[in-house]
């Protein structure tokens, strides 16, 4: 008994002895800077186009790429921030302010100054998205372009003239009833779902209408202006009075690539991202269909939103210069143009540069469009603090009435209220935080 | 100093403590400290990556009070718990007294019933979404033969709850059936053939002498069943995300929401102890209404 105690305090001894001389796993004696950078992908060894070419741009900086699947990716960095363990830099594609707003991000105005950094390379949409309080959080990574497409093969068999898409709703509303069909009571084809595509057709739909969501500099919700109320009335329209449940029975047996609606020639018109450009080459590559712009209602511009990936420094990173440099070598044009000319339309320059370039425009005859429809792109962050509520109260409000349980007027209202509940105690919050956390600077 | 030490060492509870020491560092770590902060957050406004703002009881009076969901939250997830643990008790109890049976290859049966209750809630969710698919799904291309038109299930607000209900009953044949089985062989013979004796049936049995001898089982898995019902998640979060129009969003899948897309600890933490008193007067019920059906053999 006495020999096992004392094997077991000697062992207990080495092992905190261990502990305490164990060299850092991380560290590297290469001399180099090593900066961690974390991004949602899919496979391990697909490291991003950017990285490669920054680590041979130059002899002093290593970026160490670690992919880390989308599922919960936010939690992950959230936990590593928490940990005061963060990576150096990340991508992300929530909300920049979501972030900013809890003091996550380094702020990087001073370092733009510094560095003359040109903050016009980017559409302004997505560059006003990287602010949060006017102050730069972020830089656009890459983002999403939408534009309409539509089958010219249905619109053939349907009597309608394949080079003459709809450019109003109302003509999507008549040609979506001559593009339906249906067999044994049930739907065989439809013309146009509101409720399914890249896109909340009522959203787009409020900002050609040119809505406010909020007023009083961001205090207050606007959801019951009568803009966004007609926007709901007028995306109900196009259902054409079939029920919702019914479509989405229709629906129901969609799925990816070649069982996607579009794609399957099940859905005849939809607004769709630029993926869908290469999709459509791998999962029916015969098909004939064409790429408009954005529908609007008469006298008013064609709108479209999107989301974007941003770099970002996290609170606490140990090489924020670094990160820095990173971060602008990997927005720039050569570094864009290169990575989607690499990847097949994946991914949407941020850079307009990048996106207007020759090469570019020249994959596609969309390119244009995907093009005007970025300039006409407005952000979807309505209320910053806020945002995963407003968009899924948004989202309710807007399946309420699809089902017609309930009518525009009354299903934003109810809407307006939980945001505006919501809103007003993050701003309570965020002004008593304020007295208490300044932002981390580069 | 040395020899203090060595007198600590060398006494019986020093190592008692030491060989416990995992699971209390464990517990108070990971247990106790998390139950203690999340009732002082439910009185604060807090984010995770800022401070925390007292605010006293306003997250309570929101939540009771003020909030559109709580109330269908709350319906949502007693309807599932009504519904669900009695299908999966006498379920599983009925699929017990099967395999209770000596019958040929018995165990090749209980093996069989018990596989679905080891696959995972998320592969068995996605696995469900295919079954109910209105269009192409198992279950409605099977009614469509003999003549049924399906029902549209997970996309329907009428049906979505059922369909979810449908799912967990797949699994009915797991630990339960195990419990079940094992209470069902200690019921003791000669009460059998007392009621043979009597002229009674199958029936007169299972009513007779097998219920009251394993009501202490049943009402066992009717308090764990309904404390799982009240936590029910996996299902509305992998399949319907707590549609169509809020049909599934189960308490526990709001609150989920709330804390980790809105980043509101404070009135996550005030809907979890919420939630623990419900489960505590949904318990101390079934302990005042036990009085009237449990049997205990050999008296409390």
């Amino acid at each position: 008994m006495h020999i096992i105690k004392n094997i077991f305090i000697a062992l207990f001894g080495l092992a905190v002895l261990f502990l305490m001389i164990m060299p850092n796993a991380e560290e590297k004696n290469d001399g180099k800077t090593h900066v961690k950078y974390w991004y949602v992908a899919g496979k391990e060894d697909d490291v991003p186009y950017g990285v490669i070419k920054f680590n041979v741009s130059q002899d002093s900086v290593i970026i160490d790429a670690t992919p880390i699947p989308w599922n919960e990716h936010e939690k992950k960095i959230l936990t590593a921030i928490l940990s005061e363990y963060p990576p150096d830099v990340v991508t992300l594609v929530s909300t920049v302010p979501k972030w900013a707003s809890r003091r996550a991000l380094v702020m990087l105005d001073d370092a733009i100054k510094k560095d003359n950094f040109d903050t016009t390379q980017f559409y302004s949409a997505l560059w006003k998205e990287m602010h949060y309080r006017d102050r730069v959080f972020a830089l656009p990574a890459y983002t999403a372009s939408f534009a309409f497409f539509y089958n010219k093969a249905l619109f053939e068999e349907a009597g309608l003239d394949p080079d003459k898409p709809p450019r109003t709703w109302d003509e999507v509303r008549e040609y979506s009833k001559l593009l339906t069909k249906f067999e044994g009571g049930n739907l065989a084809q439809i013309g146009y779902i509101p409720p399914y595509g890249n896109l909340e057709t009522s959203f787009v739909m409020s900002l050609e209408l040119d809505a406010k969501y909020t007023l009083n500099h961001g205090t207050k919700v606007n959801l019951t202006s009568p803009e966004i109320v007609r926007s709901f009335q007028e995306e109900l329209s196009l259902l054409n009075d079939i029920p919702v449940e019914q479509i989405n029975k229709f629906k129901g047996g969609f799925g990816f690539g070649s069982q996607h609606g579009f794609i399957a020639g099940k859905v005849a018109m939809m607004i769709l991202g630029n993926t869908f450009i290469d999709q459509i080459k791998t999962y029916n590559p015969g098909m004939n269909y064409g790429v408009a712009e954005i529908p609007t209602f008469e006298g008013k511009e064609t709108k479209s939103s999107t989301g974007v990936w941003w770099y970002a420094i996290p609170r606490g990173s140990k090489h924020k210069k670094a990160a820095w440099d990173f971060m602008k070598f990997a927005v720039s044009k050569d570094v864009q143009l290169q990575e989607n000319l690499t990847n097949g339309q994946s991914l949407f320059p941020t850079n307009i540069q990048a996106a207007t370039d020759s090469a570019f425009l020249n994959y596609h005859f969309a390119m244009k469009i995907f093009d005007k429809e970025m300039r006409h792109t407005e952000s979807k962050v309505i209320c910053p603090l806020v945002h995963d509520v407003f968009w899924r109260e948004y989202a309710f409000a807007r399946e309420r009435v699809l089902y017609r349980n309930q009518t525009p007027q009354e299903a934003l209202e109810q809407a307006q209220r939980t945001i505006q509940v919501s809103l007003d105690k993050a701003i309570e919050y965020d002004n008593y935080v304020d007295k208490e956390l300044k932002f981390e600077k580069l | 100093m040395i020899k203090a030490i060595k007198n600590i060492i060398n006494k019986q509870p020093f190592w008692g403590y030491l060989f416990v020491s995992p699971w209390l560092v464990g517990f108070l770590v990971f247990g106790l400290y998390p139950i203690v902060m999340s009732l002082y957050y439910s009185l604060c406004q807090y984010d995770v990556l800022r401070i925390p703002q007292y605010i006293g009881l306003r997250n309570y009076e929101e939540l009771l009070f003020h909030d559109d969901y709580f109330g269908i939250s709350i319906w949502n997830t007693i309807y599932y718990l009504l519904i669900r643990t009695p299908l999966v008790i006498f379920g599983s109890l009925l699929l017990a007294v099967l395999v209770n049976n000596a019958v040929r290859g018995i165990k090749y049966f209980r093996t069989i019933y018990f596989v679905p209750s080891i696959i995972s809630g998320v592969i068995l969710s996605v696995l469900w979404m295919w079954m109910l698919n209105p269009e192409y799904g198992l279950i409605n291309v099977t009614l469509s033969f003999f003549g049924f038109d399906g029902p549209l299930w997970l996309i329907d607000q009428s049906w979505s709850k059922p369909a979810i209900i449908l799912m967990s009953v797949w699994s009915i044949g797991g630990g339960r059936m195990l419990v079940f089985l094992a209470a069902l062989q200690g019921v003791p013979k000669e009460l059998y053939e007392a009621v043979e004796i009597d002229g009674g049936g199958w029936w007169s049995k299972f009513r007779n002498v097998t219920v009251p001898f394993i009501s202490p089982v049943i009402f066992l898995w009717v308090i764990i069943e309904a404390v799982a019902g009240l936590q029910v998640f996996v299902e509305a979060y992998v399949m319907t995300k707590g549609g169509p129009l809020n049909s599934t969003l189960f308490y526990n899948l709001y609150l989920y929401n709330k804390a980790f897309d809105d980043f509101q600890m404070g009135y996550s933490s005030a809907m979890a102890w919420v939630l623990f008193v419900i489960a505590l007067i949904v318990t101390f019920i079934q302990f005042r209404l036990s009085k009237k059906w449990v049997y205990y053999s050999g008296g409390k």
